[in-house]
């Protein structure tokens, strides 16, 4: 039995800046909303025509009933048109995509690691799950998400950024590697996103002291669905579809 | 008004003229969800090989103007994985199977038309690759050798009746030429265009978009091309041909039955819209009742030359 899949028309009800790096935008969706595990994925068509022509994929922010938050970086051609959309302006979104983060590891407590587009599933996440540590890495402080973005967050916030106007200066790994030194870190699991060097920093430092973790590790994508194999991720496996076996994979299953 | 869609190839018969291009469609079931497969004409797979292929490193994707790139690499888990996981499935499913092959030699196109020959019950033809930008051996570089290609078709031909097309591009050169050629070889009908190499360079890195320096341009971007190729071919040979190249509305799939395709392949429109395939079936038939045209084939090849058309000819 094949399970109806989503693609639903929305209407915007925001589309707007939250600070120098995010944008958020918000719809209403019965179908989308359904069901949603963070670090799952929604396919954008940006516009009705041919440009651009893909579809673009973006990890839900927040789903609160039929209201879904993304939370976006204006970081090349499509995102540029996506952040001119204004309010009831229409969009068609695919929706839920993708295998997410667990949501329940047990005993162990969660450390989340996350920067850039990495941000905002894992904001998600510990809205929806508890977590010790959400640990958010950036270039400055003016790129960090607003405090009123993080309010219904359950766990501890700390920031690094690269030039040391706010937290830790320096890169996020430095900021886990003191909480996993000064801790037995068996009691730990650590689930990151954000780009490729910082997850494969976390995951090194993971590997050093033995904690298990998830990743949500993408590639460019067309179809969004398994499709057009576009996406590949290295695995102990063989190679896997970003998009429908991933983005969330386990750490020991990754071939970096 | 019923509008007949069914469309008839040889031998084969389809309830209808939309078709999926190879390699856009998923493996299986991916796009179940979206769409009922059992709705469209034929299925076209995803190219098969002979051994496993892991296909190219990432990126394979890229969009350009109304495209996209793609340097996939013909991945598949090769013929026996097919026949094991993949054959049950659509021998279930029933609709009319056109499987893509491609060999790295004549002797592998050979192996893979033998493979299929003894399923008639589920595939019902076979779509020689012979146009792959996107692998070195059997693909367009491979095959810029004219011999190459005959050989491989005479190898397929020689290993089954099925009903046979082969699949060809501008990029192995003269298209009429080859197309000649390949129907002297015993094929019954033509697939065209496979992808388009193009480049994309990312400014920061000044390197290729993609991992590959080319990559197969596919999309809207592509359709004048192959519409036109698709016009001269069913022009020069009135055999069986199956169109693809950029066809994402009703419209471009009227345009190519127009000049005369016989199957409309729905390639990269998949990705953007998972029931493309659909809305165009849907679209073709509301086209055909405004116009009351009750059977397709009196519009397919009904495209009227321009120097026929004249100054002041009405219709």
């Amino acid at each position: 039995m094949t399970v109806k899949k989503h693609d639903d028309d929305v209407s915007l009800l925001e589309n707007q800046k939250v600070n120098g790096k995010y944008y958020k935008l918000a719809f209403l969706s019965a179908k989308l909303s359904q069901n949603v595990r963070p670090g799952q994925f929604l396919q954008v068509r940006i516009n009705a025509g041919q440009d651009p022509y893909l579809r673009r994929p973006f990890s839900y922010y927040r789903v609160a009933g039929k209201r879904i938050e993304v939370l976006y970086e204006v970081l090349g051609y499509g995102t540029r048109v996506l952040c001119q959309k204004k309010k009831n302006d229409f969009l068609k979104v695919m929706g839920p995509l993708g295998r997410g983060f667990s949501g329940l590891i047990g005993k162990k407590k969660r450390i989340l690691v996350a920067g850039g587009v990495g941000v905002p599933p894992l904001v998600f996440l510990a809205e929806k799950y508890p977590a010790e540590y959400l640990l958010i890495g950036t270039k400055s402080k003016a790129e960090l998400l607003p405090k009123s973005e993080l309010k219904k967050v359950r766990a501890k916030v700390l920031c690094a950024t690269e030039d040391g106007s706010c937290g830790t200066k320096g890169r996020v790994t430095l900021l886990l590697e003191k909480i996993l030194k000064n801790r037995h870190p068996g009691e730990f699991f650590i689930q990151t996103c954000g780009p490729k060097p910082m997850m494969e920093a976390v995951i090194t430092l993971a590997r050093k002291y033995g904690i298990e973790g998830e990743a949500s590790w993408d590639e460019t994508m067309a179809c969004g669905v398994g499709a057009c194999l576009g996406c590949m991720v290295k695995t102990n496996e063989g190679l896997k579809r970003a998009c429908a076996d991933g983005p969330v994979f386990q750490f020991e299953d990754l071939k970096l | 008004m019923k509008v007949d869609l069914t469309t008839r190839i040889k031998d084969l018969v389809l309830k209808n003229p939309v078709t999926v291009a190879s390699g856009t469609f998923g493996t299986k079931d991916e796009y179940a969800g979206y769409v009922d497969p059992r709705k469209l004409g034929a299925i076209i797979t995803k190219t098969i090989t002979v051994k496993p292929r892991a296909g190219n490193p990432m990126p394979r994707i890229c969009e350009t103007s109304a495209g996209m790139l793609n340097a996939i690499g013909l991945q598949n888990k090769g013929l026996e994985d097919f026949i094991e996981h993949k054959i049950p499935y659509f021998k279930k499913l029933g609709v009319p199977l056109i499987v893509s092959i491609a060999g790295e030699s004549a002797e592998e196109f050979g192996k893979l038309a033998k493979a299929f020959d003894g399923m008639k019950d589920v595939v019902r033809a076979l779509e020689v690759n012979l146009s792959c930008p996107n692998v070195e051996t059997g693909g367009v570089n491979f095959m810029k050798k004219q011999e190459r290609i005959l050989d491989a078709v005479k190898a397929v031909r020689d290993q089954t009746g099925l009903l046979l097309f082969a699949k060809i591009s501008p990029e192995l050169g003269d298209v009429l030429e080859i197309a000649g050629k390949v129907i002297g070889q015993g094929v019954e009908g033509i697939s065209l265009i496979n992808t388009l190499r193009g480049m994309a360079v990312d400014l920061r890195t000044r390197s290729s978009r993609v991992a590959k320096d080319f990559g197969g341009l596919s999309g809207p971007a592509i359709k004048p091309v192959a519409l036109r190729y698709v016009y001269q071919v069913k022009k020069e040979f009135r055999v069986p041909v199956i169109a693809s190249g950029g066809i994402a509305s009703a419209q471009d799939a009227l345009e190519f039955l127009i000049v005369g395709a016989d199957l409309l392949a729905i390639g990269t429109a998949n990705f953007v819209e998972p029931q493309a395939t659909l809305h165009i079936l849907k679209g073709i038939e509301e086209f055909c009742r405004k116009e009351k045209i009750r059977s397709l084939n009196d519009l397919r090849g009904s495209y009227r030359p321009a120097a026929e058309k004249g100054e002041g000819c009405n219709r």
